[in-house]
């Protein structure tokens, strides 16, 4: 019987949860070891990397990031509007065409962008009037024309983003990064949410689902108190450390008595990792150190908590901390870029993020973070090239083709790939799955995205389920 | 080889090179359950059949078994396992000064006729069914009639109804109930929620149909034949022998299903009602109430025309009456007839195969019926005009059918122990774990459905062998031997379930409502304006167990969440076990566990005149044991030690002692001797 999995723990008593299941799913073929081996060597494995379970582990080969923030821009923003111009849209504005929609086949008149677009930086990528700022960063950015899912709805478009499942519920791409990489910071959550609003599917969006529950993501809601439960309760200091030190003596006794049991450890020891995050995240949340040029240039206003200004420079704070992902989410399933009425309900949404997103690049950029830090900015769909309705200036929701970006570390900066046919209603040339997004970032961080899998339920799972491809055209 | 049809499937399974495993031998699982004879005890030291099995596995690794329990452990492991809950100060007393030999047959027998056992086994189950009080479409619309389903579960398991009709009943129980007694009625037609709670997409009634009866078909098969039927959707079966006709023979019986509609977005945006919720009386009961309650609607519909004729209108009056009418319709049931989330009767008809699991590609037409590779599989002979699913409910309890016996035993035992006998305990496909002690399944198995599917029988049987009242202690050599315990040389310590330890919390402050069901306090109809961009979500606060707290589907509870409650949205095998700190600052910090912990103090200080017995007390109700001579002394330094600090603090000396004693409880609530069970 091969102990292989367990013989391949690097020196430093951490595991290589990857190379644990690699070797897993080769013996699982040969039936060499049952599943309930392997079940107890991982347990055994969580158990021996104590509290540490977060600690950093080796990527597959050398990342070109380390972390990860995903920007999600929430209701589906129109590709026709922002990085995909469409010349015919213009010309044929007014046209009636067969239009698809979730239900039923209507005529609709076809809609022409009512924003300017023009090249921006020295690779000249068209960018629309919405996003002024972020376009001084053309030459970081990566868009991609080619998106697509088949689902208009946002609640399961916003899933299949996240977890390339629009149905079944399945972890999330960050949970699947913690998973697989740990993080470098013991007293912070290795992936953090900034979400004011629920996002469509909720905290669906950001579970952890079969994957250890560690690996979920934490949802820190912008405000006055973004972690529950971070304040201590009001009492003398005195009592806090002597309850600290009669908790501990009350738990190392009873762990004696039981030895051999690493949960009862790491229990005692996420007390410690608590203690630790009552001192240093109020640090991370407070911005009062922050150089007001800072503050001016992502546009956080005193006393502002809630902006997405706010919560872009936390992103930044979070990932400079050692935190492995950290997510944006502009706003929740009401008031977003749903323009169905009018496009011009863009301008609003785009003004909340531009600046911010503007900002986080070139302070990111000024640090060095980001030649180890991938952003991606991305939203559930685009939308249709012909009106929501007969005389509407609002567009549809439309899957076929929509736009994602990528920037910073290993991104292939100011260039726009895959193409969409004149009206961008299709995909004309490389298009771009969710699954192949996603093996991507996978990618950039050091992971074969088909070797990163889980166990679970008899299958060996993984986030791209069972296809995926390297976008390699959009590797610096 | 006994029966030649999964020989063949697996055969062209092979074939196709998608299984190397189990090629040239029939899948276990399938195979009819032969029970077996408990192995001999060459000691003679143990009679019970369970040992026996187990034991015989041991010997052939020459590992022994450890020391038993402590009774003090016994009693706390017994308590939670039956019965969610620590035992009380004075239940721990009596069983220990109980000196009699049958002592713990005795608490056992106790436990199961409490009616606190119903409510922890339930929850077992409803994890299974994937229980939520919302329907989870896109706006996570409320169902305030799910909780019939809830109530049906606690009761079935309370008064151990016959595992195979528990089974009929959430398959077929608004057919059976037509012909069972009138007293039954209600609760056999309630039984149904286990489909009518089927995941719910989109933000119309019946949207992604296909999906939500894909939820049905995955949950049926998982929770009572431990089979994947999922995949079988857009292809055959990549493992198991279950085909695309298989799945489809069955959506045919779920598509022929009238399933009720709990409202959605477009209750709002299309001015839609509730629809297709069963009544709780027969038809005929029902009828004249319906009559009356559509003359009603009738009359305020006419009182709106006449209204809207006159000049001037009568503004405010049309208003009123207007909302009047659309409250009362939007229940989609009169108010003086209560309802169930159930399902009836629909339209009968065989569903075609869609071809890339894609509705608009229809493929063959599939006869309704069950996976054919089973007994008694293949088409089934379903009588006029019924959508199959009294057939199909036949069809899952048939003496000849191995999985739901199988896959049940294994639930209970996993309910004792943790963890399975298959350690995949919805899945017992060839994907699925192998049986660690396979002929002890068998045996366990059989034994259910000969003692006439008794959940309890075989509880006890389980509960009052030797292995379960082993000591969870390490065993050096046995550790080293078998690490995982596969074996059971040991008990398995756990981690109390999310439930247990907010139940725990509740029990051990003296705050916990025992009283049963109520309906959660949701907004009446004239509120449901929910949508995908404003959805539903609350947190009730309640000091009820936590089977009553509501739960929804989009939004998790928050202490649920926190402490690994079940998924809601999928069906749930076995609970996660995660180590955060966030959960350690709810400990540290939580103004809700500091409240607990101040009623903890308040009980602990009126046990007893002396700090020797309240320390006595207090972990006797935290921890069920009685504390060490050490433990007290250092109780006593830490008392000593807060009440000086408080002093220094200029602490108000008449509040000092609740202060002093809230910081103990909270230590002993915080303790991993707390939350974990030897």
């Amino acid at each position: 019987m091969s102990t292989e999995p367990i013989a391949s723990m690097p020196r430093a008593g951490r595991i290589h949860r990857r190379a644990l299941l690699r070797g897993a799913a080769g013996l699982a073929a040969g039936a060499a070891l049952g599943g309930l081996r392997l079940r107890s060597a991982l347990a055994l494995a969580a158990g021996a990397n104590g509290a540490a379970v977060h600690a950093p582990l080796p990527a597959h080969f050398p990342p070109r990031a380390t972390s990860l923030i995903m920007v999600y821009l929430t209701g589906g923003f129109s590709h026709l509007d922002t990085f995909d111009p469409k010349e015919r849209l213009k010309k044929d504005h007014g046209k009636i065409v067969a239009a698809e929609s979730l239900r039923e086949t209507s005529q609709m008149p076809i809609l022409a962008s009512p924003f300017e677009f023009r090249p921006r930086g020295r690779s000249g990528l068209i960018v629309s009037e919405l996003f002024p700022r972020l376009g001084d960063w053309a030459d970081d950015l990566c868009v991609i024309r080619t998106l697509h899912t088949d689902i208009v709805e946002h609640f399961q478009g916003t899933l299949a983003m996240h977890t390339g499942s629009a149905t079944v519920p399945l972890p999330s791409l960050g949970s699947w990064l913690s998973y697989g990489l740990g993080t470098y910071n013991p007293n912070l959550p290795p992936y953090v949410v900034l979400a004011e609003h629920l996002p469509y599917a909720g905290a669906q969006v950001w579970d952890s689902s079969f994957l250890p529950a560690e690996h979920q993501g934490v949802r820190i809601i912008p405000g006055e108190r973004p972690v529950a439960d971070l304040d201590p309760l009001p009492r003398p200091a005195t009592l806090r450390q002597l309850e600290e030190n009669m908790l501990r003596d009350v738990d190392r006794i009873h762990a004696s008595l039981r030895p051999g049991d690493g949960r009862l450890v790491a229990r005692s020891r996420s007390f410690d990792v608590a203690r630790g995050m009552m001192v240093e995240a109020p640090e991370v949340f407070d911005l009062s150190r922050e150089a007001p040029s800072t503050l001016e240039e992502y546009g956080v206003q005193r006393g502002d908590v809630k902006s997405v200004a706010w919560q872009c420079i936390i992103a930044r704070r979070l990932v400079e901390r050692g935190v492995r992902v950290v997510e944006v989410i502009d706003t929740g399933s009401h008031d977003n870029w749903d323009s169905h009425g009018n496009m011009q309900d863009h301008r609003p949404k785009a003004a909340r993020v531009d600046r911010a997103l503007g900002a986080l690049i070139g302070d990111l950029k000024r640090r060095g973070l980001l030649d180890a830090t991938l952003i991606m900015i991305a939203t559930e769909f685009g939308r249709t090239p012909w009106a929501n309705d007969a005389g509407g200036k609002g567009r549809n929701h439309w899957a076929k083709a929509f736009t994602c970006l990528l920037a910073g570390a290993g991104v292939r900066g100011g260039i726009a790939y895959g193409e969409t046919d004149e009206y961008g209603a299709t995909i004309a040339r490389n298009p771009v799955h969710v699954h192949d997004y996603h093996a991507t970032i996978l990618h950039l961080l050091g992971i074969e995205h088909t070797m990163l899998t889980y166990r679970y339920a008899g299958r060996d799972f993984r986030l791209t389920d069972v296809s995926g491809r390297v976008v390699t055209e959009v590797l610096a | 080889m006994r029966n030649a049809a999964p020989l063949l499937l697996l055969s062209l399974l092979c074939a196709r090179g998608t299984n190397t495993v189990s090629c040239g031998e029939p899948h276990w699982a399938f195979q009819p359950i032969v029970k077996p004879e408990p192995p001999p005890d060459p000691s003679g030291t143990s009679a019970h059949p369970v040992d026996r099995f187990i034991l015989a596995k041991l010997r052939e690794r020459s590992i022994s078994q450890g020391a038993p329990a402590d009774k003090a452990a016994l009693c706390r492991r017994a308590y939670f396992g039956l019965t969610g809950l620590p035992p009380s100060p004075g239940e721990l007393d009596a069983f220990l000064t109980d000196t009699s030999s049958d002592a713990f047959p005795h608490l056992v027998d106790s436990l199961l006729a409490s009616p606190r056992f119903g409510e922890r086994w339930a929850r077992r189950w409803l994890d299974v069914a994937r229980y939520a009080d919302t329907a989870g479409d896109n706006a996570d619309f409320p169902v305030p009639e799910a909780r019939l389903y809830r109530d049906y579960v606690i009761a079935a398991f309370n008064s151990d109804k016959p595992f195979d009709a528990f089974v009929r009943e959430q398959v077929a129980g608004d057919i059976l109930a037509r012909e069972g007694p009138r007293e039954k009625y209600a609760e056999s037609v309630a039984a149904t929620g286990f489909l009518a709670l089927s995941r719910r997409y989109g933000t119309g009634p019946y949207e992604l149909w296909h999906l939500t009866l894909e939820d049905s078909i995955e949950t049926i098969g998982r929770a009572f034949l431990g089979l994947t039927l999922r995949c079988a959707r857009c292809h055959d079966h990549k493992y198991d022998p279950v085909t695309m006709r298989d799945y489809y023979a069955l959506y045919g019986i779920l598509a022929s299903t009238r399933f009720p509609w709990a409202g959605s977005e477009e209750v709002q945006s299309k001015g839609l009602c509730r629809m297709k919720f069963p009544p709780l009386v027969p038809t005929a009961e029902a009828a004249p109430v319906l009559q009356a309650f559509e003359k009603r609607l009738e009359s305020l519909r006419s009182d709106i025309a006449r209204m809207e004729k006159e000049t001037p209108k009568p503004e405010e009056m049309l208003k009123a009456t207007r909302a009047e009418l659309r409250n009362l319709e939007k229940p989609g049931l009169p108010p003086d007839l209560a309802g169930a989330y159930a399902v009836d009767e629909g339209d009968p008809a065989d569903a075609a195969v869609q071809l890339q699991g894609e509705p608009g590609h229809p493929g063959p037409v599939i006869p309704r019926g069950a996976p054919a590779f089973l007994p008694g599989g293949g088409p089934l002979a379903i009588a006029m005009g019924s959508s199959g699913r009294r057939e199909l409910a036949e069809w899952l309890t048939r003496p000849d059918q191995p999985l739901v016996a199988r896959v049940e035993a294994n639930r209970i035992w996993q309910g004792l122990f943790g963890k399975g006998i298959v350690s995949t305990a919805s899945n017992f496909g060839l994907r699925g774990e192998p049986p660690t002690h396979p002929e002890l399944l068998d045996w366990l198995a059989a034994e259910l459905v000969d003692g006439g599917w008794s959940v309890k029988r075989i509880i006890r049987l389980i509960a009052t062998s030797r292995t379960y009242c082993l000591s969870s202690a390490e065993v050096p050599v046995a550790s080293a031997a078998d690490p995982a315990n596969a074996l059971y040389w040991r008990f398995d310590r756990r981690r109390l379930e999310a439930e247990e330890l907010r139940d725990a919390v509740l029990a051990t402050s003296g705050s916990l409502d025992l009283t049963p069901s109520s309906p959660h306090p949701f907004p009446g109809p004239e509120k449901w304006t929910w949508t995908q961009h404003a959805p539903f979500k609350e947190v009730y606060a309640s000091p009820r167990r936590s089977i009553y707290v509501m739960t929804q589907r989009i939004q998790r509870h928050p202490f649920l969440a926190l402490f690994d409650g079940p998924d809601t949205n999928a069906t749930t095998e076995s609970r996660r076990e995660s180590t955060v700190p966030l959960q350690a600052l709810y400990f540290l910090n939580d103004p809700t566990l500091d409240a607990e912990a101040r009623a903890f103090a308040k009980r602990v200080l009126a046990s007893s005149g002396d700090e020797r017995g309240r320390v006595k007390f207090a972990v006797s109700a935290a921890w069920a044991r009685e504390p060490r001579e050490a433990e007290i002394e250092r109780a006593a330094e830490f008392l000593q030690s807060c009440g000086a600090a408080l002093d220094a603090a200029g602490f108000d000396a008449a509040k000092k002692a609740e202060e002093v004693w809230t910081s103990y409880a909270r230590v002993l609530l915080a303790s991993n001797e707390f939350a974990y069970v030897d």
